[in-house]
């Protein structure tokens, strides 16, 4: 079960940010919506998740396949050209959130 | 050109704002217990609608994958930080060397975003078009 919440969460983590990349700073109210409803989901089911996952882990997975769909959907849906240059930025910042919450701490 | 670096200096500004804002919230939602406590509760559903707002404004003119990546990286740097000072908890070595993963590759992502010449006028329908070169 906490698999399938963890699956939810990364699916609206999705939509949250592809959401947000349509609600123009807020002004067009229907994409705003999508943005803040998912958002909503995409956190209640994280902490769902969380209830089961260790936290470090759960949210390492949840950050990286959210991170790597988005920035596909992105290339994807809006075109968005990926390069090398963007492509390992992406991969440092991600790579490095995901070592941080497995090093323990968090 | 000129008019392009502007805009994309706001919405760098607005990307690093919807971090501080994400920083903000992840320790109100921490403060409220599950909800429970009013006005941390309160606090956090404020910063949870700012910091969308803010990220919505970045991506105007930055792609969705480096404004997220960004955007996660700020928040992890910043809970990772203010760890210590709220709570009782120590940052490792190891942890530090992270930190400075997460750091340079924001950096070289915001030098990596200045789109060239040459690629916007590969680029088909983009906001990048709306610049005179």
């Amino acid at each position: 079960m906490h698999w399938l919440y963890l699956a939810i969460a990364v699916a609206f983590e999705i939509t949250v940010a592809l959401s947000a990349g349509k609600a123009e700073g807020f002004t067009n109210r229907k994409w705003t919506a999508a943005t803040l409803i998912s958002g909503a989901l995409a956190t209640f089911a994280l902490s769902k998740a969380l209830l089961t996952f260790n936290v470090g882990v759960g949210y390492a997975l949840w950050t990286s396949v959210a991170g790597v769909g988005i920035t596909l959907l992105g290339a994807l849906l809006f075109g968005q050209r990926l390069s090398w240059g963007k492509g390992i930025g992406i991969l440092a910042v991600i790579g490095g959130v995901v070592g941080l919450q497995l090093s323990g701490g968090a | 050109m000129s008019a392009n670096n502007q805009s994309s200096a706001r919405s760098w500004l607005m990307l690093l704002l919807a971090g501080a804002f994400e920083i903000v919230y992840a320790l109100a939602v921490g403060g409220s217990e599950g909800f429970t406590v009013p006005t941390w509760s309160l606090v956090g559903i404020v910063f949870f609608l700012l910091t969308l707002w803010a990220l919505s404004m970045a991506l105007r003119t930055i792609d969705v994958g480096i404004g997220y990546a960004v955007w996660a990286g700020i928040g992890a740097v910043g809970a990772a930080v203010l760890g210590p000072v709220f709570f009782d908890e120590t940052l490792t070595f190891v942890q530090y060397l992270w930190l400075g993963l997460i750091i340079a590759g924001v950096v070289w992502l915001k030098l990596a975003d200045r789109p060239s010449a040459a690629e916007e006028t590969v680029d088909q329908p983009r906001q990048a078009q709306a610049v005179g070169v």
